[in-house]
């Protein structure tokens, strides 16, 4: 589908890699993490903080650092991809670690006493059992991927911002709108899958008592 | 066999658990640890699992230290207990069950029929395996959590207050059950509770901690009761133990007096004119009294002969006598055997005549 001269479909592709890709690598960074923080108190101490610090930086500043620490080429999607891997990463690791509190001691306790080794215990029982809290903090995660990919188009990286930043310069409001309402649309759209997955992995959550 | 050999547990904030804990919970019974909280039994207990590591001495399980080895494979040969049951909210009740044969590298289908096997012998029926935890009340959780606990095939099972979050109806249900089923399995249990009538009812031996893990009294029930080691052990065992001890008591020398007998729904007044008569249904099991003024009245509760099952003593106890007698509304109680048929009378007079000159030997 073509529309103001760009393929949107490729720009919704772009922007839907550009912003799942990163939320899946920040989960997989921030569980380790949130896992230590839940852990050990001293940990917390530091890393709930200093992930909360990290999401204060704005996100065009970090775009455009991150080619001179990393030494990515300065128009490279990666930059963007980095930035968002990086607000993940600061929003979940509290989900994470919140979400291991949730789970109640004497279920641990009893995964323990029946021999579990700490992986098994961590994957078969505590993971599952967070998904409930963890799938909260995804979904804020993935809805701040979905509109801070846009800012990615400021530097020319392609994503519906491009549509923002073209209809801008061109003085056509349509094409702006057209770029925000797709942005919000997808963001919304991957919003319900989450809350679907989670609803999916949890279906003791619903069960009643007394059936 | 669990053998304590001078285990001491002082926490890394200072705090003593235990002190030097030296007992042994005998193979095929039920070794009951009881004291108020902080008296260490639960850290006791958990020395032998390793989820607490001693600080002093050693835990033997069948002649083995526990601290050789892996202690998640120490466990998968040790059934556990927990109090509210500890279920797995994610997994249904049949997979909970499960855990153990899986872990023990089960194929899953025949974990799954091992573990229907089990619930079948705590007494949950198949529709219960495929519901969540969170479906079932507090008693068919716990039941599952002993199920899970001996899906295993453990000869050993620790049980941390099992039965203490249910309400005394269900938790005396649960007891019985507990009987039941160590009578056929005849484990090696360490039974951890807060409460002297659990400990009492379910102990073969009852050990008596104190704050820090010092052993008051360590023996079977009916010797704590008769005999309690110094002040703290009878001022646990409480003010009632007197009458608590007469259930351990066998009601042999105890005659039971002919009753006069009718058949439930004859119409007629009393087989005797004044007295109290009891109607039996077609099985010859009691029903009710009938009044000398010709009404029916409730039965009280009767005297069981026999012990509960053919294994136990073969009379019933002073206390189920004792029982019949007070709370018959004839002034004397209704004797039944093992299958409920009439048996006799038993006349209090007779009961507190056994209880005059001390009846334990």
């Amino acid at each position: 589908m073509r529309a103001f001269g760009y393929d949107i479909g490729e720009l919704v592709v772009a922007h839907v890699l550009l912003a799942l890709v990163p939320v899946l690598v920040g989960l997989v960074i921030a569980l380790p993490l949130g896992w230590w923080a839940h852990r050990s108190p001293g940990a917390r101490r530091v890393l709930v903080p200093l992930s909360g610090a990290l999401y204060t930086i704005p996100s065009l500043a970090l775009i455009v650092f991150i080619p001179i620490l990393v030494g990515t080429p300065i128009l490279s999607p990666l930059n963007v991809g980095l930035t968002l891997v990086i607000y993940t990463v600061a929003l979940l690791v509290r989900s994470v670690a919140e979400a291991l509190d949730a789970v109640p001691v004497t279920v641990t306790t009893a995964a323990v006493a029946v021999g579990y080794q700490p992986s098994g215990l961590f994957f078969g029982v505590q993971l599952p059992l967070a998904v409930p809290v963890l799938t909260a903090g995804i979904r804020v995660a993935s809805v701040s991927a979905f509109s801070l990919v846009t800012v990615g188009a400021l530097v020319g990286v392609q994503s519906l911002g491009t549509l923002m930043t073209d209809g801008f310069q061109q003085a056509y409001p349509a094409m702006v709108a057209a770029g925000i309402i797709g942005s919000i649309v997808l963001a919304f759209v991957f919003d319900a899958l989450w809350l679907a997955l989670g609803r999916a992995l949890t279906p003791w959550v619903r069960a009643r008592t007394g059936v | 066999m669990i053998e304590f050999r001078d285990v001491g547990k002082r926490f890394a904030d200072g705090t003593v658990g235990l002190e030097s804990l030296s007992l042994t919970a005998r193979e095929g019974e039920i070794t009951v640890l009881v004291g108020p909280s902080g008296c260490g039994k639960t850290t006791s207990l958990r020395t032998v699992n390793r989820m607490v590591e001693p600080t002093s001495g050693s835990v033997l399980l069948q002649g083995r230290d526990v601290a050789e080895g892996d202690p998640a494979l120490l466990r998968r040969g040790i059934g556990y207990v927990i109090q509210q049951a500890g279920l797995f909210p994610h997994r249904r009740v049949l997979d909970n069950v499960a855990t153990v044969p899986v872990l023990q590298g089960l194929p899953r289908k025949e974990a799954r029929a091992r573990a229907a096997e089990v619930l079948e012998r705590v007494g949950l029926d198949e529709a219960m395996a495929q519901r969540w935890p969170a479906q079932l009340s507090g008693g068919q959780q716990q039941r599952v959590g002993v199920a899970r606990a001996l899906a295993g095939d453990a000869p050993v099972l620790l049980m941390d207050e099992p039965f203490s979050a249910v309400d005394p109806v269900v938790r005396v249900e649960l007891q019985d059950e507990l009987l039941r089923l160590q009578a056929d399995l005849g484990k090696t249990i360490l039974f951890v509770t807060h409460d002297i009538d659990e400990a009492i009812r379910l102990g073969d031996r009852v050990a008596v901690l104190r704050v820090g893990g010092r052993l008051a009294q360590f023996a079977p029930p009916d010797e704590l009761l008769a005999h309690p080691a110094d002040e703290f052990v009878s001022g646990f065992v409480g003010r009632d133990r007197g009458y608590r001890r007469l259930g351990f008591v066998p009601a042999t020398a105890l005659k039971l007096t002919e009753l006069p007998t009718r058949a439930n729904g004859d119409t007629a007044g009393p087989a005797v004119p004044g007295e109290w008569t009891v109607l039996l249904d077609g099985a010859e099991r009691p029903a009710a009294w009938l009044g000398p003024d010709g009404a029916r009245h409730e039965l009280g509760s009767v005297y069981v002969t026999e012990g509960a099952d053919a294994a136990s003593e073969a009379a019933g106890t002073l206390r189920g006598a004792l029982d019949a007698a007070l709370s018959s509304p004839a002034g004397r109680g209704v004797a039944v055997d093992r299958e409920g048929r009439f048996r006799g009378g038993v006349a209090p007079d007779d009961v507190l005549a056994l209880l005059r000159p001390d009846p334990v030997p």
